[in-house]
């Protein structure tokens, strides 16, 4: 299994298209597994805006440049702080396993501390850089620890989806349920609704922008709106490259010291 | 006036190479403080323009950090904390000039981090980039995967620099009378024989990372030698001369990090050979005795409901101990640090705190830090010592609580 924090931004930004076969009946679970087994890039590299906005209207923007690659048994990621200026150059780099027993390895670059530190990996339900986002909205969460249920199929944005109703199997899991509009045939989610442990309705994900790179389909921009606080993230993606072939001597001690240009 | 103009040229320079592309970033602070005993006399009032010019190719680099700390109060100062150039080759990067060197694992302590010298003129209470001061050194890293092997050469011993006489962080001296200085052996000569060498092995993988280090260095702290006049005829002591000098030191170390269920387990340990101790001893006329320690810890850091919480345990244990020594055989010190952000991370709350085993003593430090607009940050903390004596107790009059506004661009 892919874990949390390795594949941040790279689960709900990209999908592929496969092909699905005219008339094939699926079930909810088939839908998500489709979603989650999907082919993915060997590598990607972009530069992420997030724009965080909160109830009076006043915006922060952080910029973050991003390599990430796939190994196989692990991905590796690494992050360059652009912005605010107080965060500039420090770099975060994160390696996830597939064995699932296996937490992440994660490590921090402080400048004003000229130091590699170690960290532990962030509680799932914790909010990533203070967006809406947590991190385990950016992670990859195994379709088999939810129930799922198809509760209609309709368009939005032109688009023909399938709504699909998950209910977690864990009592205490930080969402009552979650509903996701499934794109037919590109397998991604264009738009999500997350309901609180009290089944009131927190958080509202949609896609506002995606396209086809090299055979993926990526959002290139969402937005986060969390309706109980009045506070919104969006997080859009810009000079994607993909199968650009990062050299491993980007994941190093090397490359989270010396930054980037 | 120099100062001035020299600043004004600063900032005719940063404009210029603005325009020729080089990266200008930094900060503008005001910071704070008061005493909290008395007449809360202001501890600290000062203005700092924190400046860095870099400019990052793919084969080459330089930084300058120049700054300026204006008081009311005391004199102003202006410096440079690094000025360095980068080489980076396939394999190798290479960095000349003043630059500050950080190694080890441990926070708050320095274990093997003993390259950069420090800034004590605040006792710890300065941020750590500040506290560090800039070696002029040449630094070659060699890069083998996951692996470096590091080289420092520092052909110029800089010591660190404590509080002068008069400020309430000059630490008191109970001299007896007829006490005096001699300076003369204090300076150590630039020359070839009296470089510091260091080289340090790390790695960094999943499982585990890890640092070997060594170092040939001075002592950046001054030994006191004494000398003792005595009467012939009654041995009663007539005069004392404190000599201060530096002396080498030959240390081997290492530090590691590792996750295990969640929690970041640390450890970092050096081994001290050739440092002098006072000494009570009347049988030893230099008033200090040679002796090794080991100085080590042992940390752990782990995330509870959104918290950081991290602990550290440090001691330090002198070998071939003599009773007649001023310090214990064994010094034992804890660190303390929660954190914690609200309000979409705006808000940090956070607890840092040393605490003196053998002293009984500590320095608690409370702060909140609101982020008011991107980049520019409002932070109110207080600096808290308890006891009596040891490294903190010894400063329980100055106890403060201070704020810093700061800009960073």
């Amino acid at each position: 299994m892919k874990k949390a924090i390795a594949l941040t931004l790279m689960v709900i930004f990209i999908g592929t298209g496969s092909l699905l076969m005219g008339g094939e009946k699926l079930t909810g679970l088939e839908v998500m597994k489709k979603v989650y087994y999907r082919p993915s890039p060997k590598d990607m590299t972009a530069e992420l805006v997030m724009t965080l906005i909160n109830s009076n209207g006043d915006k922060r923007v952080r910029k973050i440049k991003q390599y990430i690659k796939d190994y196989g048994k692990v991905e590796k990621k690494i992050m360059f702080f652009i912005a605010p200026a107080d965060v500039r150059n420090t770099s975060f780099m994160n390696w996830s396993y597939d064995d699932p027993n296996k937490d992440d390895d994660q490590w921090i670059y402080l400048p004003a501390l000229k130091k590699i530190k170690r960290i532990s990996s962030e509680d799932k339900s914790d909010y990533f850089m203070g967006s809406d986002f947590t991190y385990d909205d950016l992670g990859n969460r195994l379709p088999e620890e939810d129930n799922h249920k198809i509760l209609r199929e309709e368009k939005l944005n032109g688009e023909d989806c399938y709504v699909i109703e998950s209910t977690p199997k864990d009592p205490d899991y930080m969402y009552s349920k979650t509903i996701t509009w499934v794109v037919k045939g590109k397998w991604i989610g264009i738009k999500r609704k997350f309901y609180d442990e009290d089944g009131e309705f927190l958080k509202e994900l949609t896609a506002e922008k995606y396209e086809n790179i090299k055979g993926y389909w990526i959002l290139a921009k969402v937005k986060m709106h969390n309706v109980q606080k009045d506070h919104t993230t969006i997080m859009e993606l810009k000079n994607i490259k993909i199968d650009t072939g990062i050299p491993d001597r980007m994941f190093t001690e090397r490359m989270m010291k010396r930054g980037v240009r | 006036m120099k100062r001035i103009i020299a600043l004004i040229s600063l900032l005719i320079l940063a404009a210029g190479l603005a325009a020729e592309g080089v990266q200008i970033t930094g900060y503008v602070r005001n910071y704070t403080g008061v005493l909290l005993h008395g007449d809360y006399d202001f501890s600290i009032v000062q203005n700092t323009l924190n400046l860095n010019f870099e400019l990052k190719s793919d084969k080459v680099a330089f930084k300058v950090n120049p700054y300026v700390y204006q008081y009311f109060d005391r004199d102003n100062v202006f410096d440079i904390r690094e000025a360095y150039l980068d080489l980076y080759f396939n394999t190798m990067d290479v960095r000349i000039g003043k630059q500050q060197i950080i190694w080890g694992k441990a926070d708050g302590v320095f274990i093997t981090d003993i390259i950069s010298p420090k800034d004590l003129t605040e006792f710890l209470l300065r941020d750590f980039d500040e506290i560090r001061m800039g070696v002029t050194a040449a630094k070659v890293d060699y890069y083998m995967g996951n692996s470096t092997m590091e080289f420092v050469w520092v052909p110029i011993f800089s010591p660190n620099k404590m509080a002068k006489e008069g400020s309430i962080w000059h630490p008191a001296m109970e001299l007896p009378p007829n006490t005096t200085f001699d300076f003369s052996k204090k300076d150590v000569a630039f020359n070839l024989k009296n470089s510091e060498i260091f080289a340090k092995f790390s790695t960094l993988t999943g499982p585990v990372d890890f640092e070997v280090m060594a170092g040939y260095t001075w002592d950046a702290d001054p030994t006191l030698f004494t000398e003792k006049e005595m009467d012939p005829l009654s041995h009663q002591l007539l005069s004392i001369t404190v000599i201060p000098q530096y002396n080498r030191l030959t240390v081997f170390g290492g530090s590691f990090s590792t996750t295990i269920k969640g929690f970041v387990l640390r450890g970092e340990a050096a081994y001290y050979m050739g440092k002098y101790f006072q000494t009570t001893d009347p049988a030893v006329p230099s008033g200090v005795s040679e002796k090794n320690y080991l100085h080590y810890l042992i940390g752990l850091d782990y995330s509870i409901w959104g918290a950081k919480v991290s602990a550290q345990f440090i001691q330090k244990i002198i070998f071939d101990y003599d009773p007649m020594l001023t310090l214990p055989e064994h010094h034992n010190m804890m660190t303390l640090l929660i954190s914690k952000q609200y309000l979409n991370n705006t808000l940090t709350v956070e607890l840092f705190s040393y605490v003196g085993l053998t002293d009984e003593d500590a320095l608690i430090r409370p702060k909140i830090t609101y982020s008011f607009a991107d980049g520019f940050d409002i932070q109110v903390g207080a600096n808290i010592f308890t006891g009596s004596r040891g490294m903190f107790g010894r400063f329980h009059d100055n106890d403060m609580v201070y704020t810093k506004i700061r800009y960073s661009f």
